[in-house]
Order: C-alpha cells, then sequence, then structure tokens
C-alpha cells in the first residue's frame, strides 16, 4: 500500500519510507510527521489496522507544503514518473494541492502499470480527480455531504464554488446526490459518504448506512476524515472487499468515537488510540477476520 | 527509490481567471506571479467573463486566496477573479450552525471551526483538503477567536478562504455572546 500526501512541514523534502508508530508519533525515515489532520491522521489509522493485523506496513510519500503547492507537485511529478515501476496494490492520495493537468498525468501513468492499483482518493486529491473528469477511474472516494455536493455539480472544480441549493441539502438528501453524481460520472465506483448517516454506496447503489454509535461531535473533529480514510485503505488492503472495509471502517470510526467519550474538543489521536481496542472487540464480528492467538482462534 | 525517464510536463488546466481592466495591469500580475512560482497562462476570456481589456491570465482557481494577497501586496490593479466554467461564478456565501452545549461549530462550505462558548478559544477545525489546512489546524488551534491569525492572510487556497468564513461567523457570534 503507498499513500501520498502532503504534510504540514515547510522545509521537509520529498520522502518515501516506510510509515512506524513511535510511541504516539508517527515517523518516516528520521522525520517524525505530527498525527494530526491530515495525511498524519489518515496514515496513523491504516497504521493501526495493519499492525493490528500484522500486515506489512504502508509505505509513504511525503512533501512538506503548507500551501503554496510547490511540495504537492513534486509528489504529482514523482508519482507520474515512477508509479509503472512502484505499482502498488493500493495506492492512496490525499491531501495536495489539486492541480487537473497533474492528475491527468498521474492517472496516464497509473494506466501503465502491470497490474492497476485499487485506487482510493480523499481531500483534495479527490477534488482534482472529479475536476478533471477522471473520477470513475478510480475505486473508493471519501466524501463528507458537502463534498458529496460538489460531486454532483457539474461545473464545480473545488466546494468553495458550488451551487447553493447542493450546499443546502439535508444529509438525508444524499442518494440523490449520490444519484446526479454517478449520472454525471463523477463518483468512484465505491463511495463512503460520510455524515450523520454513513452512506456506503457501490456503483451508483446505497448498499449500506451506519448511523450507530451516534457521534455527532466527530465532525468537529479535525482528522476524523482523515481516520475514515485510512482504515477503509488499509481494510482494503487487506483484501476485504471493498464494499466491507467502508462498513467496517465507518463503524470502527464511530466506535473510537464512543470508547473515547469524544467531545468537539477531542484531538484526532485520541480517537486513533482507540482504534486497537475497537478492533479487539468488534473486528472479528464485523468482518469475520479473527485472530489465532497462542494457537488458538480469539 | 526507483527514477524513470523524464516525461513531457502537461499543460496547464487551472479554472479560474483574474480578470483586468487593460492590458498593462494583466502584464504586470503574470510579472508578479510568475516571479512566485505560480503557473499563470494569459488568454482571452470568454465572452460571458469578459469584463475590460481582452486579456485575462488563467490561474488555478484553487490557488485564488495565496494569488489575490499577492496582487494586493504587488499594487497590481485587478477586477475580480472568477471561475472559467459558467456555471459556479459564486463563492459559496451561506454557513451552518451547530450549538454542542459548550461549543459552537460554525460550517463555511467544506471548513467547519469549533469554539468555546465561555473562553472565545478554538478548540477545533475539520473539513477541507488542500495543503493549507493541516497548517492552518495547527496555527488556528488553542487561540482565542479575536488573537487568532486570519485564515486568507497565511492561508493560500480556497479551502483557506472557506474557513475564514468560518472564523468570521465565529467572531460574530462571539462578539453577540458578549453583547
Amino acid at each position: 500500500m503507498l499513500i501520498a500526501g502532503t504534510v504540514p512541514i515547510k522545509n521537509l523534502l520529498l520522502t518515501w519510507g516506510e510509515a512506524r508508530l513511535e510511541g504516539d508519533s508517527l515517523a518516516v525515515n528520521d522525520h517524525s510527521i505530527p498525527c494530526t489532520q491530515g495525511t498524519g491522521a489518515m496514515i496513523s489509522a491504516a497504521l493501526a489496522v495493519t499492525k493490528y493485523l500484522k500486515l506489512d506496513p504502508p509505505q509513504v510519500l511525503l512533501c512538506g507544503d503548507i500551501g503554496d503547492g510547490k511540495g504537492s507537485r513534486s509528489i504529482y511529478e514523482y508519482l507520474i514518473q515512477n508509479l509503472p515501476q512502484l505499482s502498488p496494490q493500493v495506492l492512496v492520495l490525499h491531501y495536495w494541492l489539486p492541480d487537473m493537468a497533474l492528475m491527468r498525468g498521474l492517472c496516464e501513468s497509473i494506466e501503465k502499470c502491470p497490474q492497476k492499483p485499487i485506487m482510493i482518493a480523499d481531500a483534495a486529491s479527490m477534488y482534482a480527480a472529479k475536476a478533471c473528469g477522471l473520477a470513475s477511474k478510480f475505486d473508493i472516494f471519501t466524501p463528507d455531504s458537502c463534498e458529496m455536493a460538489f460531486l454532483a455539480d457539474p461545473e464545480a472544480t473545488h466546494p468553495a464554488y458550488i451551487n447553493r441549493h447542493l450546499f443546502d441539502t439535508d444529509i438525508t438528501q444524499t442518494p440523490k446526490l449520490v444519484a446526479t453524481a454517478y449520472q454525471l460520472k463523477s463518483a468512484a465506483k465505491l463511495l463512503l459518504v460520510k455524515g450523520a448517516i454513513d452512506y456506503v454506496v457501490k456503483d451508483g447503489e446505497v448498499v449500506e448506512t451506519i448511523t450507530e454509535p451516534n457521534m455527532p461531535e466527530l465532525e468537529a473533529i479535525g482528522g476524523t476524515g482523515d481516520t475514515i480514510t485510512g482504515l477503509v485503505s488499509a481494510f482494503a488492503y487487506a483484501e476485504l472487499e471493498l464494499h466491507e472495509a467502508a462498513i467496517i471502517a465507518a463503524k470502527s470510526n464511530r466506535m473510537a468515537g464512543k470508547f473515547a467519550h469524544a467531545t468537539p474538543a477531542t484531538k484526532v489521536w485520541q480517537i486513533i488510540e482507540q482504534f486497537p481496542a475497537v478492533f479487539g472487540e468488534y473486528l472479528c464480528e464485523w468482518s469475520g477476520v479473527c485472530f489465532i492467538k497462542a494457537g488458538r482462534e480469539s | 527509490m526507483v527514477f524513470g525517464k523524464r516525461k513531457k510536463k502537461p499543460c496547464f488546466e487551472g479554472g479560474g481567471l483574474v480578470l483586468f481592466a487593460d492590458v498593462p495591469d494583466a502584464m504586470k500580475a503574470e510579472k508578479i506571479l510568475k516571479s512566485a512560482g505560480y503557473p499563470v497562462k494569459l488568454v482571452a476570456p470568454p465572452p460571458h467573463l469578459r469584463k475590460g481589456c481582452d486579456l485575462a491570465l488563467e490561474i488555478n482557481l484553487v490557488e485564488q486566496t495565496g494569488i489575490e494577497r499577492l496582487l494586493r501586496e504587488g499594487n497590481a490593479e485587478y477586477i475580480s477573479v472568477a471561475p472559467l466554467r459558467a456555471g459556479s461564478s459564486q463563492l459559496l456565501e451561506i454557513v451552518q450552525v451547530t450549538d454542542f452545549g459548550d461549543w459552537v461549530m460554525v460550517k463555511a462550505g467544506n471548513m467547519k471551526l469549533t469554539f468555546d462558548k465561555n473562553s472565545g478559544v478554538i478548540i477545533n477545525t475539520s473539513g477541507g483538503g488542500c495543503p493549507d489546512i493541516p497548517y492552518l489546524h495547527a496555527e488556528l488551534i488553542g487561540k482565542k477567536l479575536t488573537e487568532a491569525p486570519k485564515p486568507r492572510d497565511i492561508g493560500f487556497t480556497l479551502c483557506a478562504l472557506m474557513l475564514d468564513r468560518a472564523v468570521e461567523e465565529c467572531l460574530a457570534i462571539w462578539e453577540e455572546k458578549r453583547g
């Protein structure tokens, strides 16, 4: 699994390596990466899954960028040049400056991989894929309700410019936005729409909704959308069916919020540190993925 | 690391236009933005966006916040920034407010900001997907609304602009509460 995205460290050059947890921190090579909103939270959630399931940890491609786009362009250019050789099983694209031409180049590069990776995009990588008309090349998008409205707006290239009536849409109207997005070919094959109701949508059809435990506080906590993306990516890497990966990711995130007694003031690392306990208690029940401990199935 | 043969750079696709009253303004803006490393292209604006001269500057619309700040700092005159696609000409203005008891969350577009009702301290930001958002998250959390930096002053993207709207609305709520 390869995860690519920017981190808010201004002078961090393009960095490739294996992600690891060191205590409460995320580390790549000699760099400490903040486990806060963004790519750091996403990688940390993916690591929680790979560690629990005893899978290889994610490889990550990071670059510092606080918004001027230079680090983002370094990542695009590296991937465009090298993806056919790297050919990851799962490719996860996250925070970076959306650039339509570079995203087009990246998708052309993916076509040259010996085996097409499972392609997952969230955050501005998803914005770029939709804006340049290549959303349907992707396997999974993880939009929130506003980003779902963006996917359903034929003209918008960023959620700041969506049609007002789409933004005003209630969460229960998500299936209508989903249908429109699929008609426009602005959606990935599978959508996990994050909100008060989480919708799992496969090829345009809502296959599951998740509402429990009800944790409205999670919306306020920066990074809890990123953790869902990390979870679904890692479960896909664990070879669960993609819709199963999405359902379990949504349930795990909510349950971790409950375990953490989350309030709007909770920090995302406090959610992430609950994942091992959530998996220990529920993963077998939810997925059938059960562990052999000391020679016995638990 | 594996390095492959360098490929031809893809053509620029910006999605937004800076509109000008006259040609020298457009040329000056191009020079300023190119010097700062922004990918830009001088183009003829489509008829529905033509306001002044026949020259506009195509930009990556997402970078609107940083670009407008740079033009202001360089005293470069321009009329406005607009998306190229006809149907999406207005920035989202509306906000939604959620009361969590001790905390209030304001949602502006794809961005959310939550503050403590009693202290006026920003306790979380969420949403968005541009590279300045994790940076702004770190810069804003723990600071009072009245003392926090403005996302439009230190951010670069449309996500930062939406976060700025959320900050402004939170400030209005906070000041109304204080009477």
